[in-house]
């Protein structure tokens, strides 16, 4: 049924998000939009000079699987190396979109193995994801879009 | 044409749910972001009816919409 989709994991990270706050000494900012959905989200980042990441936090507004999506995120990056958590990025879109055997690297993120199943919802799963690349690269000026 | 929000709960995970019923509904800004601006929500749920419908598939998009409040409660 549902279940396979929103499961309990997902279903308690979008009611009661982690991290979910501004951060007034972050080093690195990035805004996220997904035209079609109307989600939007801004990621907020403490990242010390070994390129690790101290602190991450959000806001923003969306469905249960973007809202949960940016909250496991934030619990799997804290302490972790910028190349680790564009590892973990990749790692995370391939388990959406492919049918790669799960990687065990994904923790609590395996949760999201379901949206495989509901290409409509990628988007909302990813969009945390594609900010974080933003605030991390500094390529992007404009809000990222998923479109 | 019923457009509908339900509190707490966004468009696009109602969709989700009543899809997986087997009902066929509508979420988002149905091209028409400006009203969604003045209602001051973020996208709708749009369930079209026409004389095709039957009463049986009105009762089984309101069993949905329960079945929406308890994976969401």
């Amino acid at each position: 049924m549902v279940n396979d989709l929103y499961q309990d994991v997902i279903l308690d990270h979008s009611k009661r998000p982690r991290n979910c706050h501004t951060m007034d000494d972050a080093n690195r900012k990035a805004e996220g939009y997904n035209p079609l959905c109307g989600d939007k989200l801004k990621l907020f980042l403490k990242v010390d000079e070994n390129n690790i990441v101290q602190d991450i936090s959000f806001v923003g507004s969306g469905c249960a699987i973007s809202t949960s999506s940016a909250s496991l995120m934030t619990e799997s990056l804290k302490g972790k190396h910028r190349d680790e958590a564009l590892k973990l990025l990749d790692k995370f879109h391939d388990l959406l979109t492919t049918d790669t055997p799960v990687s065990q690297d994904l923790g609590k993120l395996v949760v999201f193995c379901g949206v495989r199943d509901y290409p409509a919802r990628v988007k909302c799963a990813t969009l945390a994801w594609h900010t974080l690349r933003s605030a991390l690269t500094d390529v992007a000026v404009e809000p990222v879009s998923t479109e | 044409m019923l457009s509908f929000v339900m509190e707490g709960i966004h468009p696009h995970d109602i969709g989700t749910v009543l899809d997986r019923q087997g009902i066929a509904v509508r979420t988002g800004h149905h091209c028409a972001q400006p009203v969604m601006d003045w209602f001051q929500v973020p996208a709708t749920t749009r369930a079209s009816l026409a004389c095709y419908n039957t009463v049986g598939e009105i009762d089984a998009l309101v069993a949905g919409i329960w079945k929406v409040k308890e994976v969401f409660s």
